[in-house]
């Protein structure tokens, strides 16, 4: 737990299951903030998970930044940043 | 079952009011299975409970006068609790007849304890033969129950004619394409007749929404990673995590195959599987079960944003 922030307060969110070794677990994290910041990109934010700040640094391009726990707390983040839900399903 | 994260099996038997939860655990009960189970009992009345459900089960509580799905929610969390601290060895929780499982299934990957120490292994529903061509169109909670389910278990079929539950069957298949529907009568297994040819009965749309549930498909190609997969399915179930009634799959991820599993955006912890099954290249895929799914939209969304 980081000292400074509380953090994590839930237990590791599902989408950090499947990685055992800190290799897998880096390479994970690497990879999903690729594919994150592909659904965002629409929205004009940007997430981060730089592995020296505990949790994803979530961005607007006005410069505001938030840090979330989880993928889940940064969809819901994200949605009240660009003031619409992020529908990866939809053509933007 | 994957006895390695010493997580405690729990298995969910619901149902609606009357359906036959209670003759079907018992019978369960009395012919052996759950025999280290810890049942767990959740009336929303208070009510007087059957002496013989002890005689198959290790232990037994009684949660009454709430449900605990909602209104009984917090003594619910603390029975669990105090089960787990118990070391008992598998739970075996009956619903009160107005719950909804996946909201149950929610408490416990909501509550820090239960996450660590609870894995819900399988949801068995249990539908009224006799009324459940009425519930169908009237009752909302029941249809929640049913896409809820894995397993679905049409009681009293002795007392429905062969025609209707070849109907009804055809009709579970049609709300919840990947549950295993059997026929029961006081519990013991009846061969149910053959659906083929039956047509499922009218299901009335729910909340505005056509109820026709659509499953899609999609095929985890073998160079995309699980964490591109995880990254856009937490996002697809954010946004659509009302129409999405389930998600199952398995996808092969660097400490091995993880079994995947969510009820209504709500997603279990994944379970690793056991190295001893067969590893082939269909293991390899996610199953999306909800209303109105786009299957085009889906799997172009899909394809582009993990490639």
């Amino acid at each position: 737990m980081c000292s400074a922030c509380g953090y994590p307060a839930a237990p590791g969110h599902w989408t950090d299951a499947g990685a055992v070794t800190p290799g897998d677990r880096m390479r994970n994290r690497l990879i999903r903030m690729t594919v994150v910041n592909r659904i965002l990109a629409p929205y004009r934010l940007n997430a981060r998970d730089d592995g020296v700040i505990p949790g994803i640094q979530l961005s607007s391009g006005f410069g505001a930044t938030v840090i979330v726990p989880d993928l889940e707390a940064l969809w819901i983040e994200a949605a009240r940043m660009a003031r619409r839900p992020i529908d990866p399903l939809a053509d933007v | 079952m994957s006895e390695g994260d010493g997580r405690i099996p729990l298995t969910i038997v619901g149902g609606y009011l009357g359906a036959g939860k209670s003759t079907w655990l018992r019978h369960a009960l009395h012919v052996g299975d759950f025999a280290q189970a810890h049942v767990l009992i959740n009336e929303a009345a208070e009510l007087p409970v059957d002496h013989l459900l002890l005689a198959g089960a290790a232990g037994l509580t009684v949660l009454a006068d709430g449900c605990a799905c909602c209104d009984g929610a917090t003594r619910f969390v603390a029975a669990m609790r105090d089960l787990c601290d118990r070391n008992v060895a598998a739970i075996v929780l009956e619903t009160s007849g107005l719950s909804d499982p996946a909201r149950i299934a929610a408490h416990i990957a909501n509550d820090g304890v239960l996450a660590r120490r609870i894995r819900v292994t399988e949801t068995i529903v249990a539908a009224d033969a006799l009324h459940a061509a009425a519930q169908i169109g009237t009752e909302p909670l029941w249809l929640r129950q049913i896409e809820a389910a894995d397993r679905i278990v049409l009681t009293k079929v002795d007392a429905a004619p062969p025609p209707l539950l070849a109907r009804l069957a055809a009709t579970m298949a049609v709300l919840n394409p990947e549950a295993v529907v059997s026929g029961a009568v006081l519990g013991s297994v009846v061969e149910l007749p053959d659906t083929r040819g039956a047509d499922p009965l009218p299901v009335l749309p729910v909340c505005g929404k056509s109820a026709q549930i659509r499953t899609v498909r999609l095929e985890v190609r073998a160079q995309a990673e699980w964490a591109a997969v995880s990254a856009w399915l937490s996002a697809v179930l954010q946004a659509h995590g009302n129409t999405l009634v389930r998600v199952k799959g398995v996808v092969r991820a660097p400490a091995g195959r993880l079994l995947l599993q969510s009820v209504r955006g709500t997603v279990q912890p994944p379970e690793i599987l056991p190295a001893s099954m067969t590893v082939t290249d269909e293991d390899n895929f996610i199953v999306l079960i909800g209303r109105d799914l786009d299957d085009d939209r889906i799997s172009r969304s899909f394809a582009v944003l993990t490639a």
